[in-house]
């Protein structure tokens, strides 16, 4: 009786400190961004706008943030019909070397992000490039890949296989069959996935830092460049906003894929 | 393509010699057999006989190792799944999880280029016919599980297909609807007259809505008959035993005399099982359904028949319309022989050590070898 409480009590530590952990950049950069002052300090001082405004109007730092919208969606783009069709392969057929194609997906976790980002900067630069804003997405893209192939393999695994045959016997061929039932069985984990790499296209900084220049910087870039001369709360401000697209893409996908309806008929 | 010789209408289906190896397993071994169209047919065996392999190559999953099946008398070996006229109903019944019933029953007719007018009432039809006639707008797991049922039927038929296949479609379901929707597919098929290959392990299933049974084991067609001739005269110890509740009663051979072979034990004879050929001093099988032997407190209450053997009740279930004894006879080196008892109103229950003698009559034994 007692040990369980204190085991209640331990845990419940850790959880809240967890929480307090993870939560506490983004309550710190919430704070300092709505400060009256010209500092950014935490806790603010006073409570204004005033620094919204201010990002409202630097273009710069607008125009990043479209570049950084536009990378996203090409490499959400780029990675769902290729993630798709390769989680979905993955899945279904016993590919051979299958062992072999699962540590392929673990490279781009256990290279370094700087030695890709290298990479793929050598690459695109004998291509003659750099300097346009669909590397920087496609990079994005190989970079993360994983992430979409493992959203959709796992909901592909989940499939009954017997539903594709079913579409057979209904007399549609193979590519109708792909189309009408096997790409909405697995929308779930395409949806998970796209968000996924929506996400982390939009906040990726060290590839980006490397293929851009300073014509088409993307946002994180921008304030990485910012900071390095003043540090304003307006960095804070913009950082907001930029979590804020973030949570509502994962609100997106809550709704989308917990909205789900079709994930519960089994 | 090859065509099937011989008859002038061809058989709906026909299996020539079809085999099926997965690395090792011989799921199907040497499968024959004809359909006759509008006919009902139950592939019926225990689990792991082959009988869904023996489905799904006639549906065109999985080519046989050897073999050919002719549908409407041609070979399908080439013919890929999506191409063959045929409606099948899975075991877990397979409906797109992201259409509704109706979008699941206008599937196959959009799959083939029904002209697109024509699909809603079409749909609509079959909808009625499986009675879910306003429940279209449903998506499949808002329905229950016999309704669910009934859309995997009406997507199947939605097409008149030349043949329907259902691979124990009800197994999943609890006994009153089982027996409920088995009714529901007979209904069905006389109304549509179409062709019907039916997969079970359910005997009671088989009997009750069948034209024809197959009976399977490890791979092997073991018989194909008629309900009651597969109930009536087996054709092996396999099948007496798989179909009802038959009392097997081993012994050897000591006299052959016309249709009546007689064992190693005083008073028991039987009559040869499908195609035994007796000789005496072989080693024999008896098979004697458990409804086929009477039961009494004495030989005297027995009334008229040919065996009798006293023995002792060990076990009693009543059932309501029947009592199921378990009755071990000395004589016959303490077997316990199962009896049912189908007037238990009439006479008193024997109770559980209870000292009562069994007997039945000559032709009632049906004699197997192995
Ligand atoms: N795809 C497969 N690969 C390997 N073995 C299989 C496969 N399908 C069926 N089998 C084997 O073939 C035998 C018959 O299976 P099945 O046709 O499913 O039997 P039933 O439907 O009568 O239960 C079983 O031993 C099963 O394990
Ligand atoms: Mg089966």
């Amino acid at each position: 009786m007692k040990g369980d409480r204190s085991k209640a009590v331990t845990l419940w530590t850790f959880v809240v400190a967890a929480l307090i952990m993870l939560s506490a950049p983004t309550l710190v950069v919430l704070g300092a961004s709505f400060t009256a002052g010209n500092m950014i300090t935490f806790p603010p001082e006073g409570l204004s706008l005033k620094w919204y405004a201010a990002i409202a109007g630097a273009t710069d730092l607008r125009d990043a943030f479209l570049r950084s919208l536009i990378v996203a969606s090409i490499c959400t783009a780029v990675a769902i019909p290729t993630g798709t069709l390769a989680g979905i392969a993955l899945a279904k057929y016993r590919v051979r070397f299958a062992a072999g194609v699962q540590v392929y997906l673990l490279l781009p976790f256990t290279v370094p992000l700087i030695g890709s980002g290298i990479g793929l900067m050598l690459i695109f630069g004998r291509w003659g490039v750099l300097g346009q804003l669909w590397p920087v997405g496609v990079a994005a893209a190989v970079i993360n890949l994983p992430f979409m192939i493992w959203a959709v393999t796992a909901s592909a695994a989940a499939l009954d296989p017997d539903l594709e045959l079913a579409a057979a016997n209904c007399g549609a061929p193979p590519l109708s069959t792909f189309l009408a039932v096997t790409v909405p069985a697995v929308m779930p984990g395409i949806i998970t996935g796209a968000l996924l790499m929506f996400i982390l296209a939009l906040n990726e900084f060290l590839v980006s830092l490397l293929l851009v220049d300073a014509r088409i910087v993307t946002l994180p870039v921008q304030i990485y460049n910012s900071i390095r001369s003043i540090i304003t709360p307006d960095l804070a401000a913009i950082s907001v906003v930029f979590i804020a697209v973030a949570a509502a893409a994962i609100a997106l996908l809550d709704r989308l894929v917990g909205l789900d309806i079709f994930l519960k008929s089994k | 393509m090859t065509t099937l010789m011989g008859t002038d209408a061809p058989f709906a289906v026909s299996v020539r010699g079809v085999n099926m190896v997965f690395d090792g397993v011989h799921a199907v071994r040497d499968a024959t057999f004809d359909l006759e169209k509008g006919r009902f047919l139950t592939i019926l065996g225990p689990s792991g006989s082959g009988k869904t392999t023996l489905l799904r190559m006639i549906a065109g999953f999985g080519k046989p190792t050897s073999g050919e099946v002719f549908i409407n008398g041609l070979a399908v070996g080439s013919v890929p799944p999506h191409r063959r006229s045929i409606g099948m109903v899975f075991q877990k019944l397979a409906l797109f999880p992201h259409m509704t019933a109706a979008e699941n029953v206008a599937f196959p007719l959009r799959m083939r280029r029904f002209d697109a007018r024509t699909i809603p009432d079409r749909v609509q039809r079959y909808l009625d016919l499986v009675k879910l006639g306003k429940l279209g707008d449903r998506r499949i797991h808002e329905l229950s599980g016999g309704q669910q049922q009934r859309v995997a039927i009406a997507r199947a038929l939605v097409f008149e297909p030349d043949l329907l296949l259902l691979d124990e479609p009800l197994a999943a379901l609890d006994r009153k609807l089982r027996e409920e929707m088995q009714l529901e597919f007979r209904r069905i098929q006389r109304e549509l007259d179409v062709t019907t290959i039916n997969v079970t392990h359910d005997q009671r299933e088989a009997l009750v809505v069948s034209d024809e049974i197959i009976v399977m084991d490890h791979g092997r067609i073991q018989q194909k008959a008629r309900p009651e001739a597969t109930y009536r005269q087996p054709s092996n110890a396999f099948v007496a035993n798989f179909i009802g509740v038959t009392n097997f009663i081993d012994g050897m051979v000591t006299a052959v005399d016309g249709d009546t072979i007689a064992f190693d034990r005083p008073g028991l004879a039987g009559r040869p099982g499908n195609g035994f050929r007796p000789l005496v001093g072989m080693a024999a099988r008896g098979a004697l359904r458990a409804e086929q032997i009477r039961i009494a407190g004495g030989r005297e209450a027995l009334g008229d028949v040919d065996t009798v053997f006293e023995g002792a009740v060990t076990d009693a279930i009543f059932e309501g319309e029947r009592v199921v004894y378990e009755v071990t006879v000395p004589d016959l080196d303490g077997a316990a022989l199962r009896v049912f008892d189908h007037d238990p109103v009439a006479h008193s229950q024997h109770e559980v050590g209870a000292a009562v003698a069994v007997g039945w009559n000559a032709r009632d034994v049906l004699v197997f070898g192995d």
